[in-house]
């Protein structure tokens, strides 16, 4: 990884600041999104313990996210051999996951039914699908 | 799209690394075991779709009262250690 000089991304959640080296490349696209691949991390302090993943591929698609963990205390998504294989986990190394969010008026709407998971040491990413979840791709985050 | 007649512990072929084979056909439904490389994903239909479709709606979606769901949410925090550390995996 890089340590380039911190790089201004203009997003629809503001102005937002991503380290240079933070490119993570999905080992295969997200469900609706075959051809975006390469996705930067971005935040704020104003938008802490959101953060942002903005693809770099067209149509440039960008998220706003969080740990997952924040939202469902003891939340726990099985990584299987091939998602391993594919991110390339060693066993115990620590993994940065993420649940897509919307935002409504009243509410935000959290995926923990396909969270996206990285691996900070290789910076490769994936959307899971598990064929079977407790979790909603609508998880309710009430505003007040 | 190519239809194909198969019976039980019959397969098709796709491509050269894709096989789809009949395990089971019962009333309730046919029972299908799929052998794919590990970078081609297999997916329920209606999970795939459900995914996409909040996929597609997450990168749609504006975020008018982000910062009022931010600043809630960093309060809730506070009491607690910082959260923001990567998760151990299990």
């Amino acid at each position: 990884m890089t340590t380039d000089a911190p790089l201004t991304i203009e997003t629809r959640f503001g102005s937002l600041t991503a380290a240079a080296g933070d490119v993570v490349t999905f080992v295969a696209p997200m469900p609706g999104f075959p051809g975006c691949r390469q996705f930067v991390l971005a935040s704020a302090p104003g938008l802490a313990p959101f953060t942002s993943l903005n693809g770099l591929d067209e149509p440039r698609p960008s998220f706003l996210a969080i740990d997952p963990h924040l939202v469902q205390p003891g939340y726990q998504v099985a990584l299987d051999d091939n998602a391993r294989r594919q991110l390339d986990v060693v066993e115990g190394e620590p993994l940065l996951w993420l649940a897509l969010v919307r935002v409504r008026e009243d509410a935000a709407l959290v995926n923990l039914r396909a969270p996206i998971v990285i691996n900070p040491r290789r910076m490769s990413g994936l959307q899971l699908v598990p064929h079977d979840s407790a979790y909603s791709t609508d998880h309710l985050l009430p505003l007040d | 799209m190519l239809v194909i007649t198969r019976k039980k512990d019959e397969a098709i072929v796709i491509g050269d690394s894709i096989q789809i084979r009949i395990l089971r056909v019962g009333a309730d439904g046919v029972r299908i075991g799929v052998s794919a490389p590990a970078h081609v994903p297999v997916h329920r239909e209606e999970v795939y779709e459900l995914v996409v479709a909040a996929n597609q709606s997450s990168a749609a979606s504006e975020a008018p009262t982000l910062a009022r769901l931010a600043e809630r949410l960093r309060r809730q925090a506070e009491p607690v250690a910082p959260a923001v550390a990567p998760e151990l995996q299990p």
